[in-house]
């Protein structure tokens, strides 16, 4: 049998589907084990295999066929934008995708005035301040601590994922709208849909009824 | 720095050795299938006008063609797609009374996008155009024709997924959603996006009947099955006309033997606005995207000023390269 291949995002959401799908009886052999160097986990019994990747590499594995499905955060798709099947919101993982800033930044926000943005998002960003809002930005790329822009000057306002809020209140910036709600995502190859149609289903079948 | 003299533009390549002797041996076989179904040769020009490709015509996004001005300053684009030049060509020289008409193409085509695998911005493309004939069994030829062809390349496990246009489309005429808002729900469905449409249509007004149906539409692919799963939401007589005519075309491809190759996908919806009936993709092991599509478009001619229908099929030449090589690969190993 072909294997089913499984990419998943590296960290916190790894754990959590792989105790998801070991509640619906596929296990990774030795996935568990923390200092473990393999990249791949087997179960020969269900023909499935799954590796871990770094969430934005996750829809390209599975866009590319590399991987059959994917388990990745919503920001992800949104940002990345890649041809993919999105079929099951596993309901973890859930954050808000937000423009944070000072309270100071609420009126320049407001105003329609050319501002600066921060974010690791530039896509999504884009999208929500040019189709959304209508209103003209400067986006700034970053690759970490985006809290930090709106501190230093280097932007008025940043797009990041919002989970608690504390990091934001630690360096006194607060939530000033919300882009969308975010969770993580089990994606499909469009060809292996097709190709696989009856054990990808059940499958995804099996996981909703665990949720 | 990059050494201009030496390298090619990104997007684009040379070919040569074992791998042009593969794709030109690929090709004529594939051109031995078009002369048994006795199609005739056409060819089209690489530059049309900008109009040809219009975003009234519906076919590939303004910003991912390549554009140039011409002396009057006419805007020209490198075609993305053969149909609409097949189309215009056919409209041009071709009177009503000569139809119906079988014509066979091959060329390259250039899109400006990074969606392709390996980012290839030209990529080779052969098809048919089948123009002149808007009954089911012109449709059938043409899905026989490419199982054929896919065959005959030397597949031998590959899914034809058939789904018909206007079962959404009547739906949505019925919904009385805005236009956008149409476009959104057609992408969640194109996406197969399983919840994303009951989460979209949470705040609309929409008949249960049509909500039920759009909300399932994601899931409505498998084998016939799946037309007799359909005729619940078939609730106008737009979608009713719709199945009747993909369980017309099913009858006929039983007959054929190539039924084991082919499926059903009601929420296959293109982006091509082109597309008004039946439309489908073909899939394969060892590449993401589909190695042909095609579909009927009865009212592109019309565009050019011939009422014509219409249905025809492309085969991406680069996806079925790339499935092959992954096959003997495959194999190989075994």
């Amino acid at each position: 049998m072909r294997y089913l291949t499984v990419a998943l995002t590296k960290g916190r959401l790894a754990q959590k589907t792989l105790e998801l799908f070991s509640k619906v009886g596929i296990t990774a052999d030795g996935a568990d084990d923390k200092n473990t160097r393999k990249l791949i986990f087997t179960n020969e019994e269900f023909g499935v295999r799954f590796f871990m990747a770094k969430g934005p590499d996750v829809p390209t594995y599975v866009a590319y066929g590399a991987a059959d499905l994917g388990i990745v955060g919503k920001d992800t798709i949104l940002e990345e934008g890649r041809k993919i099947y999105e079929v099951l919101d596993l309901g973890y993982g859930k954050c808000r995708m937000c423009i944070c800033g000072p309270e100071s930044a609420r009126e320049a926000l407001s105003s329609g005035d050319q501002i600066r943005v921060a974010t690791k998002y530039p896509n999504i960003a884009k999208d929500y301040f040019l189709n959304r809002k209508h209103q003209t930005v400067e986006i700034i790329k970053m690759n970490g601590s985006i809290e930090l822009a709106p501190i230093v000057g280097l932007s008025e306002v940043i797009c990041d994922i919002v989970e608690t809020g504390s990091t934001l209140r630690e360096n006194g910036l607060t939530v000033l709208e919300e882009v969308c709600p975010l969770s993580a995502r089990v994606v499909v190859n469009q060809v292996s849909m097709k190709m696989e149609n009856e054990r990808i289903t059940k499958l995804i079948n099996r996981l909703k009824e665990e949720l | 720095m990059k050494n201009l003299i030496i390298h090619t533009p990104e997007g684009f390549r040379d070919i040569y050795g074992s791998e042009i002797k593969k794709k030109k041996k690929l090709m004529r076989n594939l051109h031995k299938v078009f002369e048994a179904y006795s199609y005739e040769e056409i060819e089209t020009p690489a530059v049309e006008y900008f109009d040809v490709f219009s975003s009234e015509v519906g076919t590939t996004p303004s910003n991912e063609l390549y554009k140039f001005f011409d002396r009057d300053g006419y805007t020209l684009v490198l075609r993305p797609d053969f149909t609409p030049s097949v189309a215009r060509a056919v409209a041009m020289h071709m009177p009503a009374e000569k139809l119906p008409v079988r014509l066979c193409y091959e060329g390259n085509t250039y899109v400006n996008s990074q969606e392709y695998q390996l980012n290839l911005k030209e990529q080779t493309q052969m098809g048919v155009e089948f123009i002149g004939d808007g009954s089911a069994s012109a449709d059938a030829e043409i899905l026989r024709l490419t199982c054929d062809l896919l065959k005959k390349a030397g597949l031998t496990e590959f899914q034809v997924s058939v789904g018909n246009n206007d079962f959404f489309k009547a739906l949505a005429q019925d919904s009385g959603l805005p236009e956008e808002k149409i476009e959104e729900v057609r992408r969640q469905i194109s996406d197969k996006n399983f919840f994303g449409v009951s989460e979209l249509l949470e705040a609309e007004q929409v008949s249960p009947q049509i909500r039920d149906a759009f909300v399932r539409m994601p899931q409505l692919f498998g084998g016939r099955e799946i037309l007799k799963e359909a005729a619940q939401y078939a609730v106008n007589d737009g979608a009713k006309a719709a199945l009747a005519r993909l369980t017309e075309i099913a009858d006929m491809l039983s007959e054929s033997g190539c039924d084991r190759y082919i499926s059903f996908d009601l929420g296959l919806l293109s982006k091509y606005h082109y597309y008004t009936g039946m439309i489908f993709s073909a899939f394969t092991y060892g590449t993401g995207e589909p190695v042909a599509k095609g579909g009927r478009y009865d009212n592109l001619l019309g565009h050019f000023g011939t009422d014509a229908p219409a249905v025809g099929v492309g085969i991406g030449i680069n996806p079925l390269m790339n499935a092959l090589n992954r096959k003997s690969a495959r194999e190989a190993n075994e």
